[in-house]
């Protein structure tokens, strides 16, 4: 089926054209699917865009969507759920909430807002079968999910006997292959892993108590599989001492350590925090940010705060345990996990008169200004760590307008307003950066080609908003999103529901850790390995992933 | 007909009470299925099958054809001003198109064991807790404390899969507290390894609220609590204030007072992990409740128990519970599929998607016959940690459909 969407400006920052900039109106063409070059061929359907600005669809990188921690953040998230009922329109009753919604409304809020791939940064082995199926009932959304990796006992055991770095790609390899990962996430390198030991904290050389390997031997040590099995994305690090004032250091330390091999810090602004000032809590944004500006081997996301009730889920057991004193309202849940990693979910609000909360905000802004490249950092708020990615308009706006940005911050907290640069910062981002954030970086550090620009070839899954000065309006709302050729929003109303694919990476590896693995599973999980592997007709109802081969990079 | 041949199926995996094991053998010939060497009971009876035809689908007890039955409960569907989704005794599949067909028809969600999953959330949903799953407990519990009831009635290779011979780090002796019923010989048997000890109790609760009282640097007054001396209950609280991993396990399904053993044991494993680590593990998971309530809680942010209605859905723990539920119910849709559970008295219109086994005190107004997911068909199901799924398969051809089948068929048309 053709069809054709007319006179719009077009943003594809990825193929160098700014229609916003120029006025130019162009017509897009999409074939079964896919964009193709204009013809002058007769359409099914054509869409008059009138000068509305046209974007790929959004891709969010790191957005916490699926998996068992997420249903126990329902579990404790009842009220929000019933504050925040079920959706208008009769596609069905399936949920609401705004901190942790359905899967259901997750697909469809996400879609209202021009995004439609979605990546759940923080998939556990021991959880994968049911991840899966709780992705596979998310609709309008393609997806995928990082495997966490590195606090598991099988990996730190091969470690800590000084295994060769071929024996430990092949186990990567398997595991990603066996839990159909995209990616590999390491969360609190070893330190969830030495909780189960009764270690409290981790910093970046400290030993585990029972395997005396470092995390720091964890990180190097999973960057190198990474790169050598081909992965397209780059470890994905939640680093050390996650929310501890002083982790700035750690995060400094964690940036040298990559020794200038590729490396994601994911919600960075957790790990961004000094001892400065009466409080021992300040701002370390801009050592940071130097710092990534001056490695291009480094990506961050932020993990924007944003004020207001939410849920904070994580594998890092040990950091939640931590925090679980100040949990609004007052429970949590922590969980180890079969030899594998753990979760910890802590109910939190985050309040614009609190000294801590305020300057996190600050914190997380900062690190959006003083990063110099949008090609190197990613619009997120941790959803819904920092904040549900509901909020993503908001944010937006503050980072593209400073007169409201400096307006917000002079609500905020007195003594935390004192404490940062943002008043200083004259920086707005464009509506092509916003681009680049959303879209066109995030699918280039995938390595998702088809995905992220609107060139011939690409995948037709685009996003149309009308220009409006209030940008937090204008994202808020999209005039039309197409998912693979699809109307789903016409009028920031969801109009159809689309059944997207799940994006996976098969790396090639030595099979012949098979057999150890084999024995693993079996003596210690207490579960056969063939169990624990999910076959590709699991995913999606039987539809099977979208499998992107890898082919490796240079080291 | 030919002879059918034997077949040997090594790795079998077992969905029926929610311990997850997957390395059973079992014999197929032909229709017929026996499980073969170790194997618990339970798994053993739920797994045989005879080669004899399977009942076929009936309306009011008299046979028709699965079209006229299927047409039959759309039809009552279609008329029920309140239908129960009740039983849920199905695999994943089954758990999303029976969420279908009350999203579109209206209705209460409700699993038939759900009174043990409830008592725990009395004490999961407000204050939270602090738990473990099966592969932490066999390789790190070094102190392993079971409230009430011996669970070897129920869960037959529970102890065996708990403890194994060689754990990764629990260093030797690894010890077992019953506190409440004694240990049967097949827990005796299957800790024959560990230091087992058995603190008899008449009231669990009351010992159970003393514990925490001792684990928590405190004297709660009284020289014994729920039948058990001071001094072993304060003993006891030293040693697992001294374990490098403490868990404490209980049944809230086969207890009086589950929702308070729930409550106790969380804030005992509360005060244990400020010095050592410590973790719940609470028993249940019979027949994929945990994979119905996780499918809930993704499709409906809200766990079983709930009504669908008007498109917007509400929770409530009581008012939702099968037997309240059915008080104000024109339509029972009872589902299982698992085991011959029948459905509960019940005045009103009954379609069941049941086991073919089942024995009806009064044959419902539709049945619809359905195969065992791990027998007929593939499917998944959640172990009883809601973490880990498994994956079943098929051991012979299936001559009844699915539940989802059958579910997809009422929603058709």
């Amino acid at each position: 089926m053709r069809l054709r969407l007319k006179g719009g400006r077009v943003l594809d920052p990825a193929n160098g054209e700014n229609g916003v900039a120029t006025g130019t109106r162009r017509d897009i063409e999409i074939l079964d699917g896919r964009i193709v070059a204009p013809t002058g061929l007769p359409a099914s359907a054509e869409y008059d865009l009138g000068g509305d600005v046209v974007m790929a669809g959004g891709i969010d990188l790191h957005s916490h969507i699926a998996g068992g921690k997420m249903n126990l953040a329902r579990l404790l998230m009842q009220e929000d759920r019933a504050a925040y009922p079920e959706m208008p329109g009769d596609f069905c009753g399936c949920g609401g909430g705004r901190a942790v919604p359905t899967a259901h409304a997750t697909g469809c809020r996400y879609a209202q807002l021009g995004y439609t791939t979605v990546f759940e940064p923080a998939m556990l082995g021991a959880n994968a079968r049911g991840a899966h199926l709780e992705m596979a009932d998310i609709p309008n959304l393609d997806t995928g999910a990082y495997l966490v990796l590195g606090n598991d006992d099988y990996f730190l055991r091969l470690l800590a006997a000084g295994a060769g770095q071929e024996q430990i790609n092949a186990y990567v390899g398997w595991m990603i292959e066996a839990t159909q990962a995209f990616a590999i996430k390491i969360v609190n390198p070893g330190g969830i892993n030495a909780f189960k030991f009764n270690a409290r904290k981790m910093d970046l050389d400290e030993a585990n108590p029972h395997y005396g390997s470092t995390p720091r031997d964890v990180l190097t040590t999973l960057i190198r599989a990474v790169t050598e099995l081909g992965l397209p994305h780059p470890i994905h690090l939640h680093g050390c001492n996650l929310g501890v004032p002083g982790n700035d250091e750690t995060t400094l330390a964690t940036i040298r350590a990559a020794e200038g091999r590729r490396l994601h810090l994911t919600h960075l602004q957790f790990h961004s925090y000094g001892t400065e000032g009466d409080r021992r809590f300040s701002s370390s944004a801009a050592r940071i940010a130097e710092l990534v500006n001056a490695n291009p081997n480094i990506s961050v996301d932020v993990g924007q705060v944003m004020f207001g009730q939410t849920v904070t889920a994580s594998a890092d057991y040990m950091s939640q345990y931590r925090n679980r004193g100040i949990a609004t309202p007052k429970k949590s849940i922590g969980m180890d996990i079969e030899l594998d990693a753990a979760c910890g979910v802590v109910p939190f609000e985050y309040r614009d008169k609190s000294f801590v909360n305020a300057l996190q905000w600050a914190i997380g802004l900062e690190l959006f200004l003083l990063v110099e490249d949008p090609w190197r950092i990613f619009l997120t708020t941790d959803h819904p760590n920092g904040g549900p990615f509901t909020t993503y308009p908001h944010l937006i706006r503050l980072l593209m307008d400073r007169d409201f940005r400096n307006a917000q911050l002079a609500t905020l907290h007195k003594a935390a307003q004192k404490h940062t640069l943002i008043g200083e910062i004259t920086r707005e981002y464009s509506l092509e950066e916003i681009a680049i954030l959303t879209r066109a970086a995030p699918a280039r550090i995938l390595g998702l080609k088809d995905k992220g620009h609107l060139g011939p070839g690409a995948v037709a899954d685009i996003a149309v908003h009308r220009e409006d000065s209030d940008r937090e309006a204008m994202f808020s709302t999209s005039r039309f999103v197409f998912k693979n050729g699809r109307l789903i929003v016409r009028d920031g109303e969801v109009v159809e529901l689309a059944q997207g694919t799940t994006h996976v990476a098969r790396p090639e590896f030595d099979r012949s850790i098979e057999t150890d693995i084999g024995r693993w599973f079996d003596e210690a999980v207490g579960l056969k390995a063939k169990h624990f592997r999910i076959a590709d007709g699991e995913l999606r109802a039987g539809a099977g992933p979208t499998i992107l081969k890898c082919e490796g990079v240079a080291p | 007909m030919a002879e059918a041949s034997l077949r040997t199926i090594d790795d079998v995996v077992c969905g029926f009470c929610g311990l997850g094991c997957d390395d059973l053998t079992v014999e197929v010939e032909g229709r017929e299925v026996r499980a073969a060497g170790a194997v618990c009971p339970e798994a053993a009876r739920l797994l045989r099958r005879m080669d004899v035809p399977d009942r076929g689908p009936s309306i009011a007890g008299a046979p028709v054809s699965l079209d006229e039955a299927t047409q039959a409960a759309r039809r009552l569907l279609g008329e029920a001003r309140a239908p129960v989704f009740a039983g849920l005794g199905v695999d994943m599949a089954g758990a999303g198109a029976l969420a279908d067909l009350a999203v579109r028809f209206g209705g209460v969600l409700d699993h038939y064991a759900s009174d043990g999953l409830f008592a725990n959330y009395a004490a999961a949903q407000r204050t939270g807790w602090l738990s473990t799953t099966l592969a932490e407990v066999r390789n790190r519990c070094d102190l392993l404390l079971v409230l009430g009831e011996d669970p070897s009635a129920t869960w037959g290779r529970l102890f065996e899969r708990l403890y194994p011979e060689a754990p990764l780090f629990a260093g030797a002796p690894r010890r077992v507290v019953f506190l409440g019923g004694a240990p049967g010989e097949k827990a005796r048997r299957q800790l024959a390894g560990a230091e087992v000890s058995h603190l008899s109790a008449d009231d669990v609760v009351a010992a159970l609220e003393a514990l925490g009282v001792f684990a928590a640097g405190g004297q709660p007054p009284g020289t014994s609590f729920g039948g058990v001396p001071a001094q072993d209950i304060s003993a006891l609280a030293e040693a697992l204030r001294g374990a490098h991993y403490a868990v404490v396990t209980w049944n809230a399904g086969g207890l009086a007072q589950g929702d308070l053993v729930a409550e106790f044991a969380t804030k005992l494993v509360d005060s244990i992990n400020l010095v050592t680590r410590a973790g719940v593990f609470p028993l249940g998971g019979r027949d994929n409740i945990i994979g119905v309530n996780q499918l809930l809680l993704w499709r409906l942010g809200y766990p079983l128990r709930t009504a669908v209605r008007g498109q917007a859905s509400a929770h409530d723990g009581a008012l939702y519970a099968t037997g309240q539920a059915l008080a104000d119910a024109d339509l029972l849709v009872w589902t299982s599929a698992f085991r011959p559970e029948p459905p509960p008295a019940f005045s009103g219109k009954v379609i069941a998607l049941a086991h073919p086994d089942t024995q009806f005190d009064k044959e419902p107004d539709v049945l619809i016959p359905v195969g065992t997911p791990g027998v007929d068909h593939a499917g998944t199901v959640f172990r009883m940690d809601s973490i880990v799924s498994m994956p079943l398969g098929a051991l012979r051809v299936a001559t009844l459909p699915s539940v989802a089948e059958a579910a997809r068929g009422l929603a058709e048309g």
